[in-house]
């Protein structure tokens, strides 16, 4: 079964089945606010679908023919432009765009082996998968502990370090922290790897059945494998985690302080429950409800850093993919990649609104 | 402090408690009384925003401040910051003509001139390499001019400089410390320039040179220039575009209101930079397209916060209460609406700005954006990816360089935001 | 101490730092509140109460501080103790209940883990079981369904939240409890029930209640005892009877007349004049001159004690503490409405 398969069933199955029982037990409410937010879904992808057809159709020029270069004679660009379609009206070309999207035809590359895409992207989407989980789990851990931990030393000593690491976390560039560590800890203390995934050598041991090499190497008991793949993802991870950390320590922090405002926390105070608990228990966990929904749009960020990331540290996944495939002009890749982290953002969105109505007693009752 | 008490509590109106209203006071004397309110946020305000003029300075005259023009070769390839150069030089009789390297041309069949060079020494392949370069240039020129030197070698520096002397060789090319060690023994020589065309610069280049030669810190003034304009520009634009979007559906309401912000939703989501890598994909590299990519980028954040105003002023009581005495809907919008926004607007500005210079060095990074020989600091970092094991500072100062120019942005953000929401004051 | 006072206020201030300055919500305020007794705090927004409500917990906002003063409660000056014992204190002898119920739960917490939180932070050793009995118990007292106990507050009604509050306060073994405006977010029948409930655990608890209000009716409806406070300071206090049949400060006189008479047969309605000072810059002397209708020459230069004018009846006022006075009471003796 192809990996782009088996994590689809990873993620769905359980995913299903939560919404099956989240629906079941519900009340009225809370299943017509999660039937609204898949409803409006699909308009999100639809209309980022729509912007990239068209985004990619007001090229100046002829995409094949800048795709072949100068190899294409005219029999071939014509033949190619026959096969993909091009010559056909807009509407055509736009259903036609639509019904491939839906049922994830990809098409081949225009360049370089007319590879099908949907066979680099199984190869691809996994190696994004395998860094930006563990970056957002560390970005979360340092972001939401580090905003609590501000809020509840406001105006003291730790409360401004903390606002000035994730001001100044915000403000590096991405690339620029991942070229830093690299220089730092590949080149001048050389104790990890600066490209790549795995050593090349230990990798072709590695047999793949997800794609993502750390869960396949536990999977097959290749412990070489596991070890250097971790090797390998520690400095991207970091380079991506920090950078994300320092939004949401800025988002839980801001919260948490408004949070602590309110009225409730008075009246606890008042019964006299302790200050910590008041602040890393009510407080936060009021403060998470908007937060939460705040996480859930800095997907963006996530994404566009883990393009940088990939870029920097030859980290083979989606971004790096779109990068060489724009420079190497591959129109056909470039749409298929753009589409499918159009379907990832609003995906998600959709996972962080449903989780939202679980948390929020309000929406639920 | 004494005097402007007393003047406050005139102005107090009668039935005022103990939270005493600013208001009345005048912007000015209010931003400098709040130094000691505010703490350590006026700090962040006015620290921040000393950084962002001192960088619009110097992206407006970028020449005051830079040794050399961003492009020019002005040096060896791979200098360290500091590095001595201990550059090769033309030294001359001190009555001849030439000035500098192509000064040595001559016209096609004519007779090549000859240099003095020490044996062993790297001069002769500098020599070399720098006539190549410049013989390549003025080839094609009309004048038809060549520069290939013929090179004699001298097993000593004495025997070197005494060709030039008596006349064997037209100029020799010298270590420049090494000529200035000996100098006061040859009257009769000078030192022209260095055979890259610039006057020799013993101290060395501050932050060091790239991989053609070219002084990074020149490049690093000079790309404030572009960073600003990006920066701005594109930011300028999302306002204009998103504000009156913002403030329109805000008021409107309905369907309007709800189809516009489902397409402003769906924007937002989407990640920035792939967005932007797209359009540019699309328009092609030049710094207009760029500014089109990053703008459209934020006009939904103008959009979501104006409108959330809008929207909430628009439930105040006191809107009600206008409309009841029959101010009309744009006198409102002007009136009591669009003063409560502007703030916010602000602050999202100092943000946006912060943004669009990462965005914008991003793209230049991944080569997609700017032209390849524009100075532009994502650009050099790009270049000195390449380098990293030999040489650091190439990417270490323009990298440098984006992150302090975003960071007095966002703190200006930061602290504007931290003074202006009401909400996080103490009570 | 004498045993029947449960809280002996003395010489308490209350100083919140501004913008402008310091300022004093509550200015050299001495109280004492009665075992077993129903005390109304009364006075217009913005004069104090609230403050020393809360100060009585010693919990103030941010900016505020407290620079002088004992608070004797049960026999200790609160003033003296670590922070750490002070929570001990609250929520376990001394209970507070808020004026907006609704945000004064934690709306993601539901009712009965308010309850079972708030005895296993007093009695850590508590089992589960053992407190969820007693909450259970508590809120059935208060007319408060068991059932209802595991739903969040927003899913209840503003009465029954208010019940709740009650609740909360009496968790523990709680000797005092202050309730700050309570009724003020509730109509007019809600109030009326909610009063009765006090009343009755005042006889069953025997509970001291210290009710702090700018509604004159509901004061007279609970209240044993009353305070008057003006612009941070006190101006009197008395049994209910005394203060309502014979107000002796001038402000408590204004006060009683502005109360519309519900026949409306009175003709105009009576309106004091002026407005409350500020607290930044307050008047001098008396705070009360600039609107008093008896001012005198005193009045502006020096602030009257606080003192008994008729055995457990205290006013500040100059009115009773000069030879001048009895001149000025015979004269012009105002009748309540």
């Amino acid at each position: 079964m192809s990996p782009i398969a088996i994590i689809a069933l990873i993620i769905g199955v359980p995913s299903i089945l939560l919404l099956a029982y989240v629906f079941a037990r519900g009340s009225a409410g809370l299943r017509r606010y999660i039937l609204t937010r898949i409803v409006l879904t699909l308009p999100m992808i639809f209309i980022l679908a729509t912007m990239v057809f068209f985004i990619l159709r007001i090229l100046p020029g002829d995409p094949v023919t800048s795709a072949l270069g100068p190899k294409g004679t005219p029999e071939m660009i014509a033949h190619i432009r026959a096969t993909l379609g091009l010559n056909d009206p807009l509407i055509v070309q736009y259903g036609r765009f639509l019904w491939n999207m839906v049922t994830l035809h990809f098409g081949n590359s225009l360049v370089g082996g007319h590879r099908p895409i949907i066979d680099e992207m199984s190869e691809r989407f996994p190696a994004t998968l395998e860094l930006i989980i563990p970056a957002s789990i560390l970005a979360l851990l340092i972001g939401i502990y580090g905003g609590a931990l501000a809020a509840s030393k406001r105006k003291k000593a730790l409360d401004y370090s903390l606002r000035i690491y994730s001001v100044v976390i915000y403000s590096l560039p991405i690339f620029w922290f991942g070229l830093l560590l690299q220089l730092f800890f590949g080149v001048r203390l050389g104790w990890l790897p600066i490209s790549g995934r795995i050593d090349s050598i230990i990798g072709t041991s590695l047999r793949t059945i997800t794609n993502i090499y750390s869960l396949d190497a536990l999977l097959t008991g290749n412990w070489p494998a596991f070890f250097s793949v971790l090797q390998h993802l520690v400095l991207p991870t970091i380079t991506l985690g920090l950078i994300l950390s320092g939004v949401f320590l800025r988002l839980t922090r801001i919260n948490v302080i408004e949070t602590m405002q309110a009225d409730y926390i008075g009246a606890g105070r008042a019964r006299g429950i302790r200050e910590r608990i008041l602040i890393y228990r009510h407080a936060l966990k009021n403060a998470m409800i908007p937060v939460i929904t705040l996480i859930g749009l800095q997907v963006a960020i996530l994404l566009a850093g883990a393009v940088l990331t990939e870029t920097v540290f030859s980290w083979p996944g989606m971004g790096s993919y779109l990068v060489e495939r724009i420079s190497a002009r591959d129109y056909t890749a470039v749409q298929s990649v753009i589409t499918v982290f159009a379907m990832l953002v609003a995906l998600i969105s959709l996972a962080v609104d449903v989780i939202y109505s679980l948390v929020d007693p309000r929406v639920r009752y | 402090m004494a005097k402007s008490k007393e003047q406050l509590s005139e102005t107090i109106l009668e039935g005022a408690t103990w939270e005493v209203e600013l208001k009345q006071v005048g912007f000015v004397r209010r931003l400098f009384m709040a130094r000691r309110w505010y703490g350590a946020d006026w700090w962040f305000v006015a620290i921040s925003a000393v950084g962002v003029v001192a960088f619009i300075i110097v992206a407006i005259f970028p020449g005051w401040f830079a040794p050399f023009s961003p492009d020019a070769l002005v040096g060896p390839s791979f200098l360290a910051p500091g590095e001595h150069v201990d550059p090769p030089i033309l030294v001359v009789p001190v009555s001849s003509a030439v000035q500098k390297l192509q000064d040595l041309a001559v016209p096609e069949g004519a007779d090549s001139p000859t240099v003095a060079v020490l044996e062993g020494a790297p001069t002769g392949g500098a020599l070399n390499e720098q006539a190549q370069k410049i013989d390549e240039v003025i080839k094609d020129q009309p004048k038809g001019l060549r520069l290939r030197p013929i090179i004699d070698r001298y097993p000593t520096l004495s025997g070197t400089l005494q060709a030039v002397i008596n006349g064997t060789d037209k100029v020799a090319v010298v270590q420049m410390m090494e000529f200035h060690a000996v100098k006061a023994q040859y009257p009769t020589l000078r030192e022209a320039t260095t055979i890259t065309g610039v006057t020799s610069t013993a101290g060395g280049f501050i932050l060091g040179t790239n991989d053609i030669g070219q002084d990074v810190l020149s490049r690093l003034l000079w790309g404030t220039r572009i960073a600003l304009i990006i920066g701005f520009s594109s930011s300028i634009v999302s306002l204009i575009i998103g504000v009156p979007l913002g403030l329109l559906a805000g008021f409107v309401g309905g369907t309007f209101d709800r189809l516009l912000s489902l397409l402003m939703d769906s924007l937002y989501a989407f990640p920035g930079l792939i967005l932007a890598i797209a359009i540019t994909a699309v328009l092609g590299p030049s710094i207009l397209n760029i500014i089109i990519a990053i703008s459209v980028l934020y006009i939904p954040t103008y959009y979501r916060i104006v409108r959330g105003q809008t929207l909430s002023v628009k439930e105040e009581v006191y809107i009600e209460a206008a409309k009841s005495i029959g101010a009309r809907s744009l006198e409102i919008l002007q009136r009591y609406i669009f003063p409560n926004v502007i703030p916010s607007v602000a602050i999202i500005f100092s943000v946006n700005v912060a943004d669009a210079i990462l965005t914008g060095a991003g793209l230049s990074f991944l080569g997609l954006g700017l032209p390849p020989t524009l100075a532009d600091w994502g650009i050099d970092v790009a270049r000195g990816q390449r380098f990293i094991q030999t040489a650091w500072w190439m990417i270490t100062f323009p990298g440098l360089a984006i992150m302090l120019i975003v960071l007095a942005f966002t703190l200006m953000g930061e602290g504007l935001t931290e003074i202006f929401n009401p909400k996080l004051r103490d009570r | 101490m004498p045993d029947d006072i449960l809280y002996s206020i003395r010489n308490l201030t209350v100083e919140y730092k501004t913008r402008g300055g310091a300022v004093r919500a509550v200015d050299n305020v001495s109280l004492d509140i009665r075992r077993g007794e129903i005390l109304g705090l009364v006075g217009e927004s913005g004069c104090g109460k609230s403050t020393l409500g809360k100060a009585l917990m010693r919990l103030h906002d941010g900016p505020a501080s407290i620079p002088g003063g004992e608070l004797w409660f049960d026999g200790r000056n609160l003033m003296d103790l670590p922070l750490r014992e002070m929570t001990d204190i609250r929520g376990a002898e001394i209970g507070m209940v808020f004026q907006d119920p609704m945000t004064s739960l934690n709306p993601v917490q539901r009712i009965l883990d308010h309850l079972t939180e708030t005895i296993h932070t007093h009695e850590p050793e508590t089992s589960d079981k053992a407190a969820r009995a007693r909450a259970e118990e508590l809120a059935e007292r208060l007319g408060i369904r068991r059932e209802r106990l595991k739903e969040y507050p927003h899913q209840m009604s503003g009465g029954m939240r208010q019940r709740v509050m009650i609740s909360l306060a009496l968790a523990l073994r709680t000797k005092l409890v202050i309730a700050d405006e309570p009724t003020t977010s509730l109509d007019v029948i809600v109030e009326a029930k909610f009063l009765d409930l006090l009343k009755e655990l005042q006889k069953e608890f025997g509970l001291t209640i210290l009710l702090i209000t700018h509604n004159i009716g509901v004061v007279a409806e609970a209240a044993d005892r009353v305070a008057v406070m003006y612009a941070a300071k006190m101006a009197e206090v008395g049994t209910a009877q005394d203060v309502f049949i014979d107000p002796k400060h001038p402000y408590t006189q204004g006060l009683l007349k502005s109360v519309p008479n519900i026949k409306l047969d009175g003709g105009d309605l009576y309106k004091m004049g002026g407005q409350p000072p500020s607290l930044l810059h307050p008047p001098s002397g008396c705070r009360f001159h600039p609107r008093c209708p008896f001012v005198m020459d005193v009045c502006r230069n020096e602030e009257p004690a606080f003192e008994p004018v008729a055995g457990d009846h205290l006013a500040s006022c100059w009115i009773y503490q000069t030879p001048v006075a009895n001149k000025v009471i015979g004269e012009q003796e105002v009748h309540n409405g």
